[in-house]
């Protein structure tokens, strides 16, 4: 009888130590070693002081989804960054607080890890970090004041829970490194695009002309037909290029006159007036509708700009203006002058950018409703 | 009597170590700067003032870049080759000019460097990302192609016409090779840097003479790119 006490007490006695030395210990964060990418996307860059672990992971996609972190608790990064829309929300732009919109359509959240290094459309967060805390505090997104904000956070016991174990204190920092872990690993490389670099299934013959066709800057001097869309959208990322701002260009939306300042209101170039961030194209037949200000419904009108559509201005990309798939001069019109039949080929190839077990991925979902 | 012989022959094998060492291990830090010039200036973006060489009008230029590759250095008969050595020189910053730097070339000095503008042909082919090579860059044509060797856009203004140039020459038969010798007292004294002018005139106005109105884009036509190519062979030489 003694000895059961005695065993009792002491296990009693450790089961205690452990709930207090668990409380007070540094976070014990299990690193992300081995998550898979395609190496065809290339290099990427974490930032040292944020490296990637489960225990950021989760508590990035609690917050994602957590109405909390908005002032009037009803608006979450999620709102309007939907799962199923590889995270944009359906809308040409995005909801205000008060009830209007934003200047800006929302954005796709996939494969952030490679591309530009620069975010928003303008290109004014230069990480994602940086990124995060932003639209918390914009008064007209979430309108959240960000001590408002740590002190209902700390007031959870589950979220002091997930931040010990993945950083340490509840702090503005914190959040955003959480937030930055969470949609760095929020990766789409299972389309059948994927699939067919992968050499596990065959394109269409329509897919595969529509493929060529975005590969090839047109030339016809050599008569080579194509939709140089490579030109801006990187071959197997179909984002914009990492290196410098190679990412950001003007395609021919506006005239010099009513254009939008785009990457110049941050770098103060004119000759950046008009550039914005050259988006993925991934899940693209999702995310309608396109362009920074949500003009197109289709991704026919897309193709209609891209063929006939091109408004020149000063800053226009030459490569726009100068592929032209018809060897007489044009009348009135700029573009690409391809047929309807390549016009649809090219759009056959963007279907196959859509990435069903990304749109549906588990991980990715709604952590606090349902989901684990 | 007994330490003094230790001592000493303790000492001279230090000195005998450092001696042998430092004549060994001998590595020479080099910097190669490279500067963009149109002709004797430095090179201008994003503005209306350069001639149009073999024509009428004015050009600007928005964007010049090029690879340069297989970077060797020679002294007497021995070389160093830079391994995975793909740079991406770019010039659009405030001077200008893109520098290399490399702190330690396994060789006593540098006599002679050796270097490629384009891609060699192995590395052209393939997808791998090394050195400042990547096909998700601007200068991936795609995987079928290779990569883009130089490029050049920009406009050519003819009385009140605005029209776009576009110069992107690749293909691994217009990869050129430069070569050229380093002056002793060049790299004496501390010495480490080595400057170079990149002159782009010459793009357009060298063993080929490029009419901007005539010729306004080279992409994949090969004789037209073979052309460029023999002008950029002789683009880069060093100032000493
Ligand atoms: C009211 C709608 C709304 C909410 C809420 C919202 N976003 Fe966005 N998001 C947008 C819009 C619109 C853009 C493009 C804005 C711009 O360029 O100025 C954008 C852009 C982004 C980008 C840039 C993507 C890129 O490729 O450059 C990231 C990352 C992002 N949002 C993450 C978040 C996170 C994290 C949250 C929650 C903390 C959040 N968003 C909340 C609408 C929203
Ligand atoms: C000169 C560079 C350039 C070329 C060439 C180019 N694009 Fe784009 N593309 C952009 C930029 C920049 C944007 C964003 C523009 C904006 O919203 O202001 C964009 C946007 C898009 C969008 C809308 C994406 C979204 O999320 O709203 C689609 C779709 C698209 N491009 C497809 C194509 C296709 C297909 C081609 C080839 C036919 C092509 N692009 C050629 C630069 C280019």
């Amino acid at each position: 009888m003694r000895w059961v006490v005695l065993i009792l007490a002491a296990a009693g006695v450790a089961a205690a130590g452990w709930v207090v030395w668990d409380r007070v210990r540094g976070p014990t964060a299990t690193p992300i070693a081995d998550f898979s990418a395609p190496f065809v996307f290339g290099r990427f860059a974490v930032p040292p002081d944020n490296a990637m672990t489960q225990e950021a992971f989760t508590l990035g996609r609690h917050l994602f989804y957590d109405p909390i972190l908005s002032g009037n608790n009803e608006v979450s990064c999620a709102t309007c960054h939907v799962q199923e829309l590889a995270f944009t929300d359906g809308l040409a732009k995005s909801p205000t607080l008060s009830g209007g919109e934003l200047d800006f359509s929302s954005m796709s959240l996939a494969n952030l890890l490679w591309g530009q290094e620069r975010f928003f459309w303008d290109g004014r967060a230069t990480s994602l970090e940086e990124q995060a805390l932003m639209p918390i505090q914009h008064p007209e997104e979430m309108g959240q004041d960000i001590d408002a904000l740590m002190e209902e956070l700390r007031v959870s016991g589950s979220y002091r829970k997930m931040f010990r174990q993945a950083y340490g204190s509840v702090t503005p920092e914190n959040t955003a490194k959480a937030l930055a872990t969470f949609m760095r690993l929020l990766i789409s490389s299972n389309s059948k695009y994927d699939q067919y670099l992968r050499g596990e299934v065959r394109l269409t013959a329509q897919e595969e002309h529509g493929r060529k066709l975005f590969m090839a800057h047109p030339d016809t001097k050599v008569s080579l037909r194509g939709g140089n869309c490579i030109d801006c959208h990187s071959q197997f990322l179909t984002s914009g290029f990492r290196d410098a701002l190679d990412g950001f260009s003007n395609n021919g939306l506006d005239s010099d006159e009513t254009m939008p300042d785009g990457l110049m209101a941050v770098t103060g170039n004119p000759a950046h007036k008009g550039f914005f961030k050259v988006p993925t194209l991934r899940n693209i037949a999702v995310t309608a509708p396109y362009m920074h200000d949500g003009r197109f419904d289709t991704l026919e009108d897309v193709m209609d700009h891209y063929n006939d559509g091109i408004v020149v201005s000063d800053t226009l990309s030459p490569l726009i203006l100068e592929a032209d798939n018809a060897p007489e001069a044009g009348q009135g019109t700029v573009g690409l002058r391809m047929t309807p039949d390549e016009i649809q080929a090219i759009i056959a190839f963007l279907d196959t950018l859509t990435d069903e077990a990304f749109l549906t991925n588990p991980q990715f979902s709604n952590p606090i409703e349902g989901g684990s | 009597m007994r330490p003094i012989i230790v001592i000493s022959a303790f000492v001279a094998l230090i000195a005998g170590w450092f001696v042998l060492n430092s004549g060994q291990n001998k590595a020479t830090p080099i910097t190669l700067t490279f500067h963009a010039q149109m002709g004797d200036e430095p090179l201008i973006y994003d503005q209306f003032i350069y001639e149009n060489p073999g024509g009428q009008g004015q050009f600007r230029v928005r964007d010049f870049r090029f690879y340069l590759s297989n970077l060797s250095f020679g002294h007497g008969g021995e070389t160093y080759a830079e391994p995975d050595s793909y740079h991406l020189l770019r010039f659009d910053n405030a001077d200008s000019a893109h520098s290399i730097t490399l702190p330690e070339v396994p060789l006593p000095s540098v006599e002679t460097v050796r270097f490629l503008i384009g891609v060699d042909p192995a590395a052209n082919t393939s997808i791998e990302a090394r050195g400042d090579l990547d096909p998700n860059s601007q200068m991936a044509w795609n995987w079928e192609v290779g990569y883009k060797f130089v490029v050049f856009e920009g406009a050519l203004q003819v009385g009140e016409d605005v029209s776009p140039l576009v110069y992107h020459v690749g293909f691994s038969e217009n990869a050129r090779e430069v070569e050229f010798s380093i002056p002793a007292e060049a790299l004496a004294d501390g010495k480490q840097e080595v400057n170079l002018i990149v002159d782009l005139a010459k793009l357009f106005d060298n063993a080929a003479l490029i009419d901007m109105q005539a010729l306004p884009s080279v992409k994949f036509n090969r004789t037209d790119a073979d052309a460029l190519a023999d002008n950029y062979a002789t683009m880069i030489a060093p100032t000493f």
